[in-house]
């Protein structure tokens, strides 16, 4: 390798030459636009899609023409890929500058365009390795053993959303350095289902359990004072015995199942492959370091999935390249990638094209020799900047997804379909199938996840076994429904409510229903209730079964138990742990929570009678009513008066129960109604902040907008429209006669002289007035002025500068008025005139 | 004060007062009628109200201890007094009486509310328990230093304060100087204290104010100081080595000496105390940092012992639990089944059958016990034997460290009987020429004498050395005994207790059985 490396450097020197002479060629010749023969024709496609006929005219120039860096760094990739030829002639040829889709020989390197996208989801190699896998359809290559000859640039790829391992490989990779991870594209072997993207012998992620860790029993330091056991009496021989037996019986069940797996295993082999070791795939390589990566790694484009880089699915690499460079694999595959390593300074393992453009080499020890080696470095040459455009993906590309909206992957036993959202109108976004048996047959279980539904459905599961329907919630449903389970919607059958207890105002977490009974559990109650169980009898047969709501015709209750967590603030033997109301046999039992120290819990019974003796007289409470028994002390019951309050409120709060249980019933049948008018109508909601989707939010702004623009125009209508009375009073304006029109006109002149008459005699009375009082105010001073104070003579010569003011500013308008107003008269006449609706009619009056 | 009552006779609280207000404030209707019929024990009354029944001397009360509420109000009582048993009383009443001094509430700790308005009060005073109090009513009373007011200052919980009609009113700053030294009364005299008179108060008070206030947060650090202290020095007690961190047992040692004080004039004996007192300090505190640690060790003996034993018995109080819970639901319903029964004799067999599962229980849980008891017995044995260990490797090491002490002093003795001695020649012989006191001198006449007042100081320092080896050595060996008395004891009642608990439980089935079956030979 030695050789090729100095014949490297020495390339490195004559490059120098070649590039001056490369450009006083191309100040020449202005066009230089190389022509290749495009390989694309004669190539023996297999596929449906014909890459040769996509539309490149729209495609900008960098396409189309190799820049002349361009053009040297081919003549360089020539020369490297002879010299590799030269010394490795076994094998095989490396995968340098295919064609474009615009039949033009491009570098590898520089189809690689970085760029960051503006989605978050997009920010993680997991989601960007995702999106890729979702958005486009897989091509196999045209010939599985090696590569192919064209290479469309990654915008090409994203617009027709197909592309084989390498499209693949080029856009994860652009998308994944554009992020800023460490991130190369591999041209390597690799087994039959990665290259094919077979993955049904995969189990479903979604399928895979979570690995439980097994916690080692932390053993209990025996404590110094730890009593002993008691003696076991019982006899060893006959323990032993029964182990042995056990034993037995355990390791047959277990070679049984050894023997089932094995032939499970033997036929969900996989047929051996005869092209095994020689398939041509790419991958996409994420080396640790950049963005906190612990470990490098593999991803495969097609399922996205991340590998490790000793994974038995990979076979061997021939070369890899990111943006910058290009590197050829000189370390044996003989045991596949396990014992590769990624030290891409290392020139023992790794060849690289260009020199200097290379990230920093780990090799420490020669650092001296590098700092010297620096200077010729700094002439070398640099990779040319890409050809392609920004990848851009817009947000309803994004959306969307899978090709169409939709996508379906075949696993073991299973099968997902994947929508794009809003795409289904009940918003399904993902349906997975598991089947019982490997040929798809018989389905077990469907499992569907929606989203952005109004009714906050996230998730159902129907078991095809035991038709049990499961709907998940988010939360956020009116009744803080959390999950349902259920085989009919129809009322007092068997279910499961879960609840968001958080959200209730009763702390319901759960309700358990069937035809008898009800459970139902509580959590964080202040009453301390954990557990209501309710039974029903059968109900009386009534001729009118009209009124199921009402409390009348619910089930007899027969028996309802409560039990309650100790409240800490009461003593033990006040607190009650549980309270059975037996309705039916008219007995209410107690049980208290149990005192420290002690193991017995304190118990009441109390049994109902009725309120008359057979004498007649009014029983009140008798000691026979109560059955009591009191822990840990000899003292007598408590005192009547003590049970008999005691029994009056667990007789109001059993008539209370009764009720809640009632509420509980309407209540269930309440959510089974809103269920089911949520399944029919199956609405979607649209977030307020999407734009696209809000149709509401749309025609609200929309609608807004009109009417803003409506209310100006009328605005300018009203303004303008001086004739407006009078043609409403004429009727319509389409068939006017000119006749109409002429008194049309007179009519509005008459109109404004009438007017103009009004006002000056509004000016003239009001000045007439003004003089008046004025006079009046005068003659009244006249007369008065002797009996006059200073102050109410003050007063008076205000009033009357006042008053002569006012006079004056009539006088003014009044003449004005008067000097206008024929002026006005005429104006208006011309305008008339002139007015489009009546010029017509007016033409020769004028 | 004069009243229009003052004709009618004064009363006493009696039998019959208390019996007829008890019932006519009790229970009503059919429970009143119960009530009547069983008697109402005074230990049950909550609540009571005695006014306007003239009454002169508060008594006969102290049987309602669980008292909360009791209205006096409207009588002509003049002296607070025979309500020390009613500590739980929460709200008091005593308006409109003749009380003159605010004595007798020590007790009641937990009250609230206090009125004691309309009376002639002329100081409020002996509250100082009464730290829960929200509502003060003392209107209408002789009040007239303002300053008293400030007492109230120590209730954290006062919110309301009615001081209307008192002299004190008169003032003009009042309300001012109530606002500032009561920040957190919300109502004065039935009115909200306002913003705005509390800011102007603030500014016209804020000198005083703040004295008082760094006078109070004076105290508090001094009380915590002296808490803290006092808790440091119970702990050295607990490790029986109190005051021995230091020359505290070297002072006391020489603190009755009289002899030694004179002969601490001798020549060269500063330097000769310096280097003993020095040494004896060092062993005291190797002795008091060696009790502490054994203290701990002690401690963490204790506590493993009590948490094994606390363990042992929730062990088998759970297993106890679990055997009951089954019985109990195995036979729920059981009695009811059988009762139900019409054929007789299968009815008979089940019943038998019923008893006898509930001797078998009865067995089970009194063997449980047993095995319990054995159980225990063994560690607490194992646990007297680590404890008597402990102390006695304890007290050894004492007496070790203590004989450390003794030789010291006996060195320090010889030393000090030569010196003297040696003294006592040189003054014989007149070669001695140091400034000594008289008394001092008084020591030198003859040999006896100063043989005589070495050896007494001797002798005292000894007897202070072995006072101080008795004490701790009784100590620890009444604190094992005791503790170990403590255990047996502990374990005893406990047992007595389940045994107990286990006969009743086996009665109180055997009792519904046999109810049931006196209920069929009935029928």
């Amino acid at each position: 390798m030695e050789v090729l490396r100095e014949h490297e450097e020495e390339e490195e020197e004559e490059k120098q030459i070649f590039v001056i002479s490369n450009e006083l060629q191309d100040l020449e010749d202005k066009d230089p636009i190389v022509f290749l023969q495009t390989g694309l024709t004669h190539l023996n496609l297999t596929i449906e899609f014909d890459w040769s006929s996509i539309d490149t005219s729209q495609l900008p120039a960098s396409y189309k023409t190799n820049s002349a860096k361009e053009q040297m760094l081919l003549q360089l990739a020539d020369n490297f890929h002879r010299q590799y030829a030269h010394l490795c002639p076994d094998r095989q040829p490396l995968f340098l500058h295919p064609l474009n889709e615009c039949g033009v020989e491009k570098f590898v390197s520089t189809t690689v365009r970085p760029t960051l996208q503006p989605y978050p989801e997009l920010y993680n190699w997991d989601g960007c390795a995702q999106f890729v896998s979702d958005y486009l359809t897989m091509e196999p290559l045209s010939s599985p053993i090696t590569p192919p000859s064209y290479l469309p640039s990654p915008t090409t790829t994203l617009k027709y959303q197909r592309g084989n391992c390498f499209g693949f490989s080029v856009l994860l990779c652009s998308l994944l350095i554009g992020a800023g991870y460490d991130a190369y594209c591999v041209n390597g072997y690799a087994t039959r289902e990665i290259c094919m993207m077979d993955e049904t012998r995969e189990v479903c992620p979604l399928l895979e359990k979570s690995k439980k860790v097994l916690k080692e029993p932390v053993k209990e330091k025996v404590k110094k004072y730890a009593v002993k056991p008691p003696r076991d009496l019982r006899s060893k021989f006959e323990l032993q015995q029964v182990a042995k037996k056990e034993a037995d019986i355990e390791a047959a069940q277990k070679k049984k199942q050894k023997e089932e797996e094995e032939r499970v295993m033997e036929a969900e082999k996989p047929k051996p492959d005869p092209l095994y070791g020689l398939r041509v795939h790419a991958w996409v390589l994420v080396l640790s370091g950049k963005r906190e990566v612990p470990e490098s790694f593999f991803i495969d484009p097609f399922t996205a999935h991340s590998y490790s880089t000793t994974d038995d699915h990979f076979l061997g690499i021939e070369s890899i390249w990111n943006h910058k460079n290009y590197w050829v694999n000189v370390q044996d595959c003989w045991n596949g990638c396990k014992d590769l390593t990624f030290d891409l300074g290392d020139p023992v393992r790794w060849e690289f094209m260009l020199l200097g453009t290379d990230k920093p080499l780990l090799l420490l020890p020669e650092e001296e020799e590098e700092e010297l080696d620096k200077e010729e470095e700094e002439k070398g040459f640099d990779m040319p900047s890409s050809w392609v455009d920004l990848i851009q993906i817009s947000r309803k590309e994004f959306e969307t997804r899978c090709p169409q909206g939709k996508k379906v992957i075949q696993y073991k036993n299973a099968k997902l379909e994947k929508w794009a959202p809003y795409l289904n109108s009940n918003g399904m976004v993902k349906r997975l199938t598991i089947y019982e048996d490997p040929e798809c047959f018989r389905v077990l279980e469907v499992k569907d996840w929606f989203e952005n539904r109004e009714d906050m459905m996230n998730m159902r599961q129907l078991n095809k076994k035991t038709e049990v329907t499961t709907e998940y919630f988010s939360p956020g449903h009116i009744q803080g429904l959390k999950a349902h389970t259920y085989k009919t919607m129809e009322p007092e059958t068997e279910r499961t409510m879960e609840f968001y207890s958080e959200t209730r105002v009763d702390g319901l977490q759960k309700r358990v229903e069937n035809a008898k009974e009800m459970t139902e559990y509580f959590e964080g109650r202040s009453d301390f209730l954990h557990y209501r169980h309710t039974m029903f009898g059968r109900r009386i047969k009534r001729a009118q079964i009209l009124l199921i709501n009402t409390e009348s015709n619910a089930r007899p209750i027969v028996q309802i138990k409560e039990q309650f967590h100790r409240n800490p603030e009461k003593p033990a033997d006040e607190d009650v742990a549980e309270r059975i109301f037996m309705i039916l046999e008219g007995r209410i039992m107690l049980t208290y929570h149990c005192k420290d120290d002690y193991i017995t819990a304190s118990k009441k019974e109390f049994i109902k009678q009725k309120d008359v003796d057979n004498k007649g007289n009014k029983i009140i409470m008798t000691s026979d009513m109560c059955i009591s028994y009191q822990v840990g002390s000899c003292v007598k019951n408590k005192k009547l008066l003590h049970l008999y309050e005691m029994m009056l409120k667990l007789m109001e709060a059993e008539k209370q129960l009764k009720h809640q249980v009632w509420e509980s019933e309407t209540e269930v049948l309440e959510i089974l109604k809103i269920r089911e008018e949520e399944a029919a109508a199956s609405k979607l909601t649209v977030s307020m902040y999407d734009t696209e989707r809000n149709e509401k939010s749309k025609q609200q702004r929309e609608t807004m907008e009109r009417l803003m623009q409506e209310e100006r125009q009328r605005q300018v209508e009203q303004d303008l429209d001086y004739l407006a009375p009078f043609l409403i009073q004429m009727g319509s304006t389409e068939k006017m006669s000119k006749w109409q029109a002429l008194r049309l006109k007179e009519d509005c002149l008459n109109d404004f002289k009438h007017r103009l008459i009004d006002k000056a005699n509004l000016i003239q009375a009001r000045f007439e007035k003004e003089t008046q009082e004025l006079q009046k105010k005068q003659q009244w001073y006249q007369q008065n002025q002797l009996s006059m104070t200073l102050e109410d003579e003050d007063a008076y010569l205000m009033y009357c500068s006042d008053a002569m003011f006012c006079i004056r500013i009539l006088e003014i308008r009044l003449n004005r008025h008067k000097e206008m107003a024929p002026q006005k008269y005429i104006e208006l006449e011309e305008k008339l005139c002139k007015d489009p609706r009546l010029a017509e009619y007016l033409k020769f009056n004028v | 004060m004069s009243r229009l009552y003052d004709t009618i006779e004064p009363n006493v609280i009696d039998e019959k007062m208390l019996q007829k207000a008890v019932e006519e404030q009790g229970p009503q209707e059919e429970l009143g009628q119960l009530a009547k019929r069983e008697g109402i024990d005074y230990k049950d009354v909550i609540e009571l109200q005695l006014d306007f029944r003239n009454i002169l001397k508060i008594d006969n009360l102290w049987q309602f201890v669980n008292l909360t509420k009791l209205q006096l109000d409207n009588n002509i009582i003049e002296k607070i007094e025979a309500l020390d048993s009613l500590v739980h009383l929460i709200w008091l009443d005593l308006s409109f009486n003749n009380i003159e001094v605010i004595e007798g509430l020590e007790a009641l700790v937990q009250l609230q509310d206090l009125s004691l308005y309309n009376n002639r009060i002329s100081k409020i005073e002996n509250l100082d328990t009464l730290q829960e109090l929200q509502v003060f009513s003392i209107g209408n009373n002789n009040l007239t230093a303002l300053e008293n007011v400030v007492y109230l200052r120590m209730f954290k919980n006062l919110r309301t304060l009615n001081l209307t009609g008192n002299p004190v009113c008169e003032n003009e700053q009042y309300s001012l100087f109530i606002a500032a030294h009561l920040p957190d009364l919300v109502y004065l005299d039935f009115r909200l204290v306002d913003q705005n008179t509390r800011e102007l108060a603030e500014i016209k008070y804020q000198y005083v104010i703040d004295e008082l206030k760094q006078g109070e947060a004076q105290a508090l650090a001094k009380l915590v100081e002296e808490q803290a202290k006092q808790k440091e020095l119970g702990h050295h007690k607990a490790a029986y080595v109190e005051y021995l961190n230091g020359s505290f047992l070297f002072e006391s040692m020489y603190a009755e000496d009289t002899e030694a004080a004179r002969l601490a004039y001798l020549p060269g004996m500063a330097d000769l105390l310096e280097t003993y007192k020095s040494k004896f300090v060092l062993i005291c505190e190797n002795l008091f940092a060696y009790g502490l640690q054994q203290h701990e060790m002690r401690q963490a003996e204790v506590s493993t012992f009590f948490e094994c034993l606390q363990e042992a018995v929730q062990d088998s109080q759970q297993q106890g639990t679990k055997i009951i819970l089954d019985f109990e639901s195995d036979n729920q319903g059981q009695l009811d089944v059988i009762q139900n029964m019409s054929n007789f004799e299968i009815a008979e067999s089940k019943l038998i059958k019923y008893n006898e599962d509930i001797s078998q229980l009865s067995d089970t849980l009194m063997t449980l016990e047993m095995q319990t008891v054995d159980q225990l017995e063994e560690i607490i044995k194992d646990f007297e034997r680590n404890i008597a260990d402990q102390v006695s490797t304890f007290i050894e090491n004492v007496q070790g460290m203590m004989a450390q002490c003794r030789d010291l002093e006996n060195h320090h003795h010889e030393k000090l009987m030569e010196n003297a001695i040696n003294t006592l020649e040189k003054i014989v012989k007149s070669e001695f020429d140091e400034e000594m006191p008289d008394d001092v001198r008084l020591l030198f006449v003859d040999k006896d004498t100063i043989v005589n007042a070495v050896n007494a100081s001797h002798d005292i320092h000894l007897l202070k050395i072995d006072n101080r080896e008795d004490d701790i050595i009784t100590k620890a060996n009444s604190w094992s005994s005791s503790v170990i008395e403590e255990v047996h004891k502990n374990e005893i009642s406990r047992n007595r207790n389940r045994v107990r608990e286990v006969n009743q439980y086996i009665d109180h089935l055997q009792e519904e059985l046999d109810n049931m079956e006196s209920l069929e030979q009935m029928e």
